[in-house]
């Protein structure tokens, strides 16, 4: 654990002569991760051959029912170019998340900008905030035990082989026995270039009785500019332990973006995710939970606001691996003009996991005559002694509700605002974090005001 | 709480028998153009009948077996095996004194109650692939009412039956019903004219008499303008060591107000794979109705659905499924809304027992520019044994802001209190879960026919006495 | 031997002893009443009579006129004329308590033979209006959405039905408010008579103004402490168990 106090990274020294940005799948990897052991490079290797040996997703497998899968071409997506200073200045002037954090990491294509490191309290206590790159090599046994340890189920299997095989940097988080960080800690990733792609990945382990919540962020610098963005996060909670994860999804509307989460919570750990997803032409988020212990539970939220031609596409998997677990879904999705939102979710409760309790539920706002919404809520129940539910619901706004508001001289437009978001409010208020729940009502907000 | 053990097979053994096997024509095993040409001559079809099921054997050899989303059993079809056609070669009779004693016999040992059979004579019953009795009751012919095989269908009222006939179900839905346009053979044909309302139910009989041999039956029924009709179809088969498969289409039409409610409680014996296809259409005002059992078989893979074309049409499923041991009810609903106010019902309920599973599978579909759409869908689950399996897997699209829908699925066990509470008023344990399984079913149950509820609650309480210790 | 009779009871949860060599006769023509504190096994007590799978009996006997009923299940204990009234009742969804009932005296009929429908209903509304219940609760499903009260008549309702040899009350007076305690307590006098024995469990003195018993015993810490007659209930009432559960925590073995 040395060097904590470095603001800026090595990885940050200024390249003199851009070269042109390489595509992602004409370039060696081997050259993308010349800095990382050779063990990791061979791991990349592998993966980079899976990635090729695994089919397209097809409309016809489960998986990728109702999908825009043709929308999933990566031949036009790049590395990025190196930023220049002025860039990587107004990146971080527009990396505006939380007031106060316990530390903080930037990235924008995949480059480090910026790292507030933790307070002398937590790292003397043994919280570790680090770049992926760095953990590899320091905290070998940890990053070997749990990155990608959980395969990538939910469809994405090629993509999650892509990733790690393109896999550069991210950001390391270990919190020891009994260790609680109160603040948050927060990650940007921003997309930059021209048809510019990341491979965002967060390590996250929860030691025994530890307690964090960590809060990401996923922008543009460009309106204008396409990018692609495949994450994975592997987030391990241990017994019990207490996780809270949110992910703020505001790409621009011309990214296409795939991230891939595996939860895993132990005995009597609890894990909260909140997914918000503005951001995207086609965005996929799977969210695995997998409940390894006796007395784990999972809170699996989402909310989505999907305007024009966006397309959502949530696959979830409630995975009741042990007797005694809970899980707890609920997602809602406003869906405006041609939006289209699909997901697809499984509880599974496997065999002995008796005295499960699993609840799933999904509900759809429609705005517009042209807003479609898919749902596939599924259930796999190999034990007895269970209680499951999920529910699914399309519809739309209260008439009568709409009526009162109007009859007290409240605009349509604000009256239909003022309902949406208490419609989205339900899923985002079970976060008990209000500068974070602050924060995800501003973005709802500003995604109204561009309308 | 229970203790493992496997289902009894009594009401197995209620199919579990058969009789000397006397047929003039068999198509020998193994299926090629030359058996489509064989059932073809036989049947005395017309040129486009031939066609249309040489058309069908293509694309049936085009299309792959559904295993990518469905269960990997189904490979154990060896279509090779299968027998395509067999016939006693006997004409369909109109009196009950001519059906010969085997037959009779048959029909007591399956236990159809005497009342039952004094509706006889508006039943169609298939014996094999060839209706072997047929009598139309004479009130209903009276009333204008066409109730015969899909053969004399075909051949006596071809204006209405080319006119319907595949076009609710399309040769190449699936492969299985690519399959069974290939070498249908028996089935009914039911026309209502407008405005007829049929009082009594009209029964059909199916029963699987010969080793490897698979029955395709086809049944179109249409209802015209206004009329209403009741259909029941029940069936069970000989117990035999190679499996043996049912692959049946049945199409709806129910025309502008018309009513159609068809009933189906499924017992076959645990070797027969059962891969329907079945869909009605529904036209203005027009309404749909499957009530759906399925008891027996090893894979039962059945969907009903509705298609609701016109404005206010109406589409209902309401299921039962009860999987034992080595047992796969693999059943759900598809409701295909297509114009404005249309509104479907779905309501699902399973019994998992042993190393039973249970699925269930939905497709609702609400196109955009519809209003006023609504469905309800509701699953529950119930399992019995911690072996017991059951998944629930639907599919709902919704467009626009003039519709609704609602899905709602629980799972749930009879829990050891219950049981307890029961046997302490003095019941046995497997009595007390029959109560209690029978109550789990019960509100669904209650909208049958009696007769149907009845044999319904025994089959129920037979299943039940196996799964407890 | 026309007793229910417990020798020397001893029962344990996961590996707790709830039950500590309890001793009881309930001879019939009488009424036995057990009070106690909270937690001091008398629910426990109820349920080990009918033979509840979870409480293992670690030794001692339980006869039903002189008949070991020990190895029986509970199915079996009940149509030998052993009667429960839950403390708090299952439910049932879906069955009816027409059809439910039906189904427990056609289990007490010799094989192949059927309840006689007109016979029953007749009896059973007899025993309705007893407990002032409304016909169309038969219609219900049993127990499911039941108030306090009426789940408890619902229970009695069972008791008047079955007709028992012996019936152990489990707190019947938890939930019920005063006109529903009357109600219920004229159904379980009505039934009183030399071919019944009755146990009543219960904390509350109250339920014993109105199902006035022959004798009280009073259980503390898995043992029956102080036997006595009904102004044993009432000095309970005035004094509390404190001065049992102090004597039980120093010298053992009291009873």
């Amino acid at each position: 654990m040395t060097n904590q106090t470095a603001v800026l990274d090595e990885t940050m020294e200024d390249i003199d002569s851009p070269p042109s940005p390489r595509a992602i799948l004409s370039a060696p990897f081997e050259a993308r991760s010349a800095d990382l052991p050779q063990w990791f490079r061979d791991q990349q290797s592998a993966a980079w051959e899976k990635f090729g040996a695994l089919p397209s997703p097809n409309r016809k497998d489960q998986p990728w029912r109702f999908s825009s899968v043709n929308a999933l071409d990566l031949s036009p997506y790049n590395f990025g170019a190196p930023l220049s200073q002025t860039e990587r200045d107004e990146v971080l002037e527009g990396s505006t998340g939380l007031d106060e954090v316990a530390g903080r990491l930037i990235f924008a294509d995949d480059q480090l900008l910026r790292r507030d490191p933790l307070p002398q309290k937590l790292l003397a206590a043994g919280v570790i905030l680090k770049p992926l790159e760095r953990a590899i090599i320091e905290h070998e046994d940890l990053f070997r035990r749990h990155f990608m340890a959980q395969p990538a189920t939910l469809g994405s299997a090629k993509f999650a082989a892509l990733h790690e095989a393109l896999v550069t940097s991210g950001t390391f988080v270990y919190v020891p026995k009994g260790v609680e960080v109160e603040l948050p800690i927060e990650i940007f990733h921003w997309l930059h270039g021209e048809n510019a792609s990341v491979f965002p990945h967060t390590l996250l382990i929860a030691d025994e009785l530890a307690k964090v919540t960590v809060i990401e962020h996923f922008r543009s610098a460009h309106s204008d500019r396409a990018g692609f963005a495949c994450g994975v996060n592997d987030l391990v909670v241990g017994r019990g332990a207490k996780l809270n994860y949110v992910c703020t999804q505001n790409w621009n509307e011309k990214a296409l973006a795939i991230q891939i989460n595996s939860t895993s919570v132990e005995r009597e750990a609890s894990a909260l995710s909140l997914n918000v997803n503005l951001g995207g032409a086609y965005s996929r988020f799977e969210s695995l939970s997998r409940l390894t212990g006796e007395g784990a539970r999972s809170d699996m939220l989402a909310v989505c606001v999907a305007d024009n031609a966006q397309e959502f596409d949530a696959r979830t998997l409630q995975d009741h691996a042990s007797p005694h677990t809970t899980s707890d879904l609920l997602y809602k999705n406003a869906l405006n003009d041609r939006a289209r939102n699909t997901f697809g979710g499984l509880i599974r409760v496997e065999p002995h996991a008796h005295f499960t309790d699993a609840y799933q539920t999904v509900r759809n706002l429609l705005l517009s005559d042209d807003a479609e919404a898919n749902s596939m809520p599924g259930l796999e129940i190999l034990a007895d002694n269970v209680k499951c539910s999920h529910g699914a619901t399309s519809g739309q706004l209260s008439e009568n509700e709409m009526f009162y508001l109007l009859s007290r001289g409240i605009s349509a437009p604000v009256a239909k605002q003022l309902l949406v978001s208490g419609f989205l409010n339900e899923v985002v208020d079970r976060l008990d974090h209000p500068a974070i729940t602050g924060h995800i009502h501003e973005l709802i907000e500003e995604k109204f005001a561009r309308r | 709480m229970v203790k493992e053990a496997s289902p009894l097979e009594i009401e197995r053994n209620i199919g579990n028998f058969a009789y000397p096997e006397t047929h003039t024509h068999d198509a020998g095993v193994g299926l090629t153009e030359k058996t489509i040409h064989y059932i073809a001559d036989i049947k005395e079809d017309p040129d486009w009948v031939r066609e249309f099921r040489l058309n069908a054997y293509k694309t049936f050899l085009s299309k792959p077996m559904p295993t990518h989303w469905a269960s990997k059993d189904l490979e154990a079809i060896v279509f090779d095996n299968i027998r395509y056609y067999l016939s006693g070669g006997v004409q369909p009779k109109r009196n009950w004194e001519d059906v010969p004693d085997d037959v009779k016999r048959t029909f007591e040992r399956l236990g159809i109650p005497e009342q039952e059979r004094k509706f006889l004579a508006g039943v169609e019953a298939q014996f094999d692939s060839e209706a072997v009795y047929s009598n139309i009751k004479k009130a209903v012919g009276e009333q204008g009412v066409i109730f015969v095989g899909s053969r004399e269908g075909l051949k006596d009222h071809p204006e209405i039956f080319r006119k319907w006939f595949g076009k609710v179900i399309p040769t190449g839905d699936n492969k299985f019903s690519a399959l069974n346009s290939a070498v249908f053979s028996g089935g009914s044909f039911i026309y209502v004219p407008p405005g007829v309302k049929v009082k009594h139910p009209l029964q059909a009989y199916f029963r699987i008499n010969a080793e490897n041999f698979g029955q395709f039956e086809r049944t179109l029924i249409i209802c015209d303008e206004g009329s209403e009709l009741t259909y029941m179809e029940g069936c069970t088969a000989p117990k035999f060591n190679t499996a043996t498969l049912h692959s049946a289409v049945v199409e709806l039409v129910a025309l502008k107000g018309a009513k159609i409610q068809y009933i189906t409680v499924q017992n076959w014996s645990s070797n027969v794979f059962n891969l329907v296809t079945k869909r009605g259409l529904a036209h203005e005002d027009a309404e749909v109705k499957w009530i759906d059992c399925n008891i027996g078989s090893r894979l039962t893979m059945k969907y009903p659905g509705v298609i609701m074309k016109g404005r206010g049409a109406r589409g209902e499923v309401l299921s039962i499924a009860l999987a034992g041991d080595g047992q796969h009810q693999d059943t759900g609903a598809k409701m295909v809304h297509a114009a404005d106010g249309t509104t479907s019902n779905i309501i699902s309920k399973s019994i998992s027992i042993g190393e039973g599973r249970a699925t269930y599978r939905g497709l609702v579909q609400i196109p955009k520019h519809l209003k006023n759409c609504k469905n309800n869908t509701e699953c529950d689950a119930l399992l019995i044994n911690s072996t017991s399996r059951t998944d629930t897997y639907p599919a709902i699209t919704v467009r626009g802001t003039g519709n609704s829908v609602q899905h709602e699925a629980s799972v749930s066990q009879v829990s050891a209190e219950q049981i307890f509470y029961m046997q302490q008023r003095g019941l046995t344990k497997a009595q007390a879960m029959s109560l209690s399984v029978n109550g789990f079913v019960n509100d669904l149950v209650r909208q049958f026919p009696m007769e149907y509820s009845v044999e319904l609650k025994r089959l129920i309480e037979l299943e039940m006495e196996g799964s407890v210790g | 031997m026309n007793q229910l009779s417990i020798q020397d009871l001893r029962v344990s949860i996961a590996e707790q002893e709830i039950i500590r060599g309890l001793s009881l006769a309930v001879p019939k023509g009488e009424v036995h009443a057990i009070m106690g504190p909270n937690g001091s096994g008398k629910s426990t007590l109820a349920k080990v009579l009918a033979g509840h799978p979870d409480y293992k009996v670690v030794s001692g006997t339980i006869e039903m006129d002189g008949e070991n009923i020990m190895e029986l299940e509970p199915d079996e204990r009940s149509r030998k004329g052993l009667f429960l009234a839950f403390q708090y009742p299952s439910e049932i969804p879906g069955v009816t308590i027409a059809n439910f009932l039906r189904a427990a005296v056609q289990a007490r009929l010799p094989e192949g033979e059927e309840l006689e429908a007109t016979e029953y209903y007749a009896k059973l509304y007899e025993k309705m209006d007893l407990l002032e219940m409304d016909r169309s609760f038969t219609s219900r499903s049993v127990n499911e959405g039941f108030s306090g009260g009426e789940k408890k008549r619902n229970e009695i309702l069972q008791l008047a039905m079955l007709q028992p040899k012996y019936a152990v009350l489990d707190e019947t007076d938890s939930g019920l408010d005063i006109d529903a305690l009357k109600v219920v307590a004229n159904g379980v006098n009505a039934m009183r008579g030399p071919n019944i024995g009755i146990l009543v469990i219960t904390h509350y003195q109250r339920l014993l103004d109105y199902i006035v018993p022959d004798h009280v015993h009073v259980m503390v810490q898995g043992r029956i402490v102080r036997s006595g007659g009904k102004e044993l209930a009432l000095e309970l009432e005035e004094k509390g168990y404190e001065r049992y559960e102090a004597a039980e925590v120093g010298e053992p073995a009291l009873a």
